[in-house]
């Protein structure tokens, strides 16, 4: 049943956002970086593309994707560093510490935002403003964390409202979005300031002659779900608008992957299948470490001469040792075109790894069973990668762990 | 690019132990060729667990340029691992 209204209960949903959260932390680190435009990327060269940047370079013109080159350009003080996912898995943790502290019912969403329920939480806690919450919030990130940590807070009756209200005054704001300042909010936007909606949304949004984030509020939700969305997302963004709750579940894991951009394009078909091998035992550690198991390999790769390239193939049985997945990923990339400068392997149609149906081969999956389960312990106690595959002796130093954005799985 | 380099040289370190949020903080170091900094202030300390030893990551600075100090706090030793210097004097 569609509501027509806006919610009008009390804001108790908080989303919490790091400001230019990687660029943040390295300036928290290292002071002499405070104040000036810094850009940090997954590789120390020219060509890589910026991954995140602070604040000052943001002012200058620099964007998130585009190459250090380029952005050095319009900014030349820009100022170049490597990921250091410890640093910002760390910081994660603490904000994750400290949002626990006031909420069971606490969902990190990425490595640097996150969202606290209060609807559900102790009668101690509803009894304060959730104001000031945010602002304690705010100060507990400074005081535990470091004097040059901002956030971003917003408060309202759903998720999306409340990322909303946390994207409106950047950097370090705290804004309230309810019933009441919600069309006054959505007049000072564009289509694309909401999120979920870039620029092939807005195109099917302006066929329909919805132009503005207060036309897309009075949208009759049936032009919604028949013309523009063609599903029931039609329906949810409806409600979405107006502050009811339709986001609030998990979703579950369905692939796991791995990519890598190659060090040289000049590498030798042998060189590539190492670090193809090297992805295989990333994807498979991933997967086990989630208690799952996997059914497809698929494997993909970029040529400068052919463009993108993929191939897939589902097994008959469920596997997860670091030995199928890499033997059906080289199957497949027996394939591949040459002069390739990008890979990837990933695991699909994941399973839960309960105790297998009996079969006839019980005695080999049990060995194999035991000797994965063996070397994930080794490399969990004594650190990653103590013990690998020979063939990957030395792919270390290019194929290098960094932040995977989006699911905070393994984190 | 930026100008970080990175070394491991074993330093000695003077640091207090106490409480609060930050119980481990150094104060001074000298590294190996005898040259002694005096901190300003930690930017930000992080462990790290390498394989089942924990390394603390100290990133200090003394006002003039950044440094990266580990603590192994099972061999109870410090190494000098970067310095960035960004201060053109």
């Amino acid at each position: 049943m569609l509501r027509t209204n806006y919610n009008a209960s009390p804001p108790q949903i908080m989303h919490i956002d790091l400001n230019s959260c990687f660029a943040t932390v390295e300036q928290q680190a290292r002071p002499m970086l405070r104040g000036r435009p810094v850009a940090i990327m997954n590789r120390r060269t020219e060509h890589t593309m910026i991954v995140t940047c602070s604040y000052e370079a943001k002012a200058m013109g620099v964007k998130l994707g585009m190459r250090f080159r380029d952005a050095k350009k319009l900014c030349p003080e820009l100022i170049g560093l490597e990921s250091d996912p410890a640093k910002y898995r760390f910081v994660y943790h603490k904000l994750m510490d400290i949002m626990n502290d006031y909420s069971a019912h606490v969902r990190m969403k990425s490595i640097d935002e996150g969202v606290i329920d209060f609807s559900e939480t102790t009668k101690v806690l509803q009894g304060r403003d959730i104001v000031d919450i945010g602002h304690e919030i705010k100060r507990r990130l400074k005081e535990e964390v470091g004097c040059a940590m901002r956030c971003n807070v917003g408060i309202s009756t759903n998720r999306f409202l409340a990322k909303t209200a946390a994207g409106l005054h950047k950097p370090d704001g705290l804004d309230v979005l309810t019933s009441h300042n919600l069309r006054e909010t959505f007049a000072g936007m564009e289509l694309t300031d909401i999120t979920g909606i870039a620029g092939r949304m807005e195109r099917r949004l302006n066929a329909v002659g919805i132009y503005t984030p207060l036309q897309f509020l009075d949208a009759d939700p049936v032009t919604l779900r028949k013309m523009v969305f063609k599903s029931i997302c039609g329906d949810e963004w409806h409600q979405r608008l107006r502050g009811w709750e339709v986001d609030k579940r998990d979703f579950p894991m369905r692939t796991a992957g791995r990519q890598y951009v190659l060090e040289k394009f000049n590498l030798t078909h042998a060189e590539v299948l190492q670090r193809l091998h090297h992805l295989a035992e990333s994807v498979g550690y991933k997967i086990r470490s989630q208690g799952k198991q996997a059914r497809g390999v698929a494997v993909y790769a970029r040529s400068r001469s052919t463009g993108y390239w993929h191939a897939r193939h589902m097994a008959s049985m469920p596997f997860f040792s670091n030995q199928a997945i890499y033997a059906q990923a080289a199957q497949l990339f027996a394939n591949a075109p040459s002069d390739v400068k990008e890979i990837g392997v990933t695991c699909y149609e994941l399973s839960d790894n309960t105790d297998p149906q009996l079969s006839l081969f019980g005695d080999e999956l049990a060995r194999e069973r035991h000797i994965t389960s063996a070397l994930d312990e080794i490399n969990s106690r004594y650190g990653s990668r103590t013990i690998h595959s020979a063939n990957t002796l030395g792919t270390d130093m290019y194929v290098k762990q960094k932040i995977p954005f989006g699911s905070t799985r393994y984190l | 690019m930026n100008d970080e380099t990175f070394m491991n040289e074993r330093i000695d370190v003077v640091a207090t132990f106490g409480v609060g949020l930050n119980p481990c903080t150094p104060v001074r170091f000298r590294r190996p060729s005898g040259r002694v900094i005096e901190i300003t202030e930690i930017g930000l300390r992080h462990p790290t667990e390498q394989g089942k030893r924990m390394v603390h990551m100290f990133d200090v600075t003394d006002g003039g340029a950044d440094y990266r100090l580990e603590f192994d706090s099972e061999r109870l030793t410090w190494r000098l691992t970067m310095e960035g210097d960004h201060v053109e004097n």
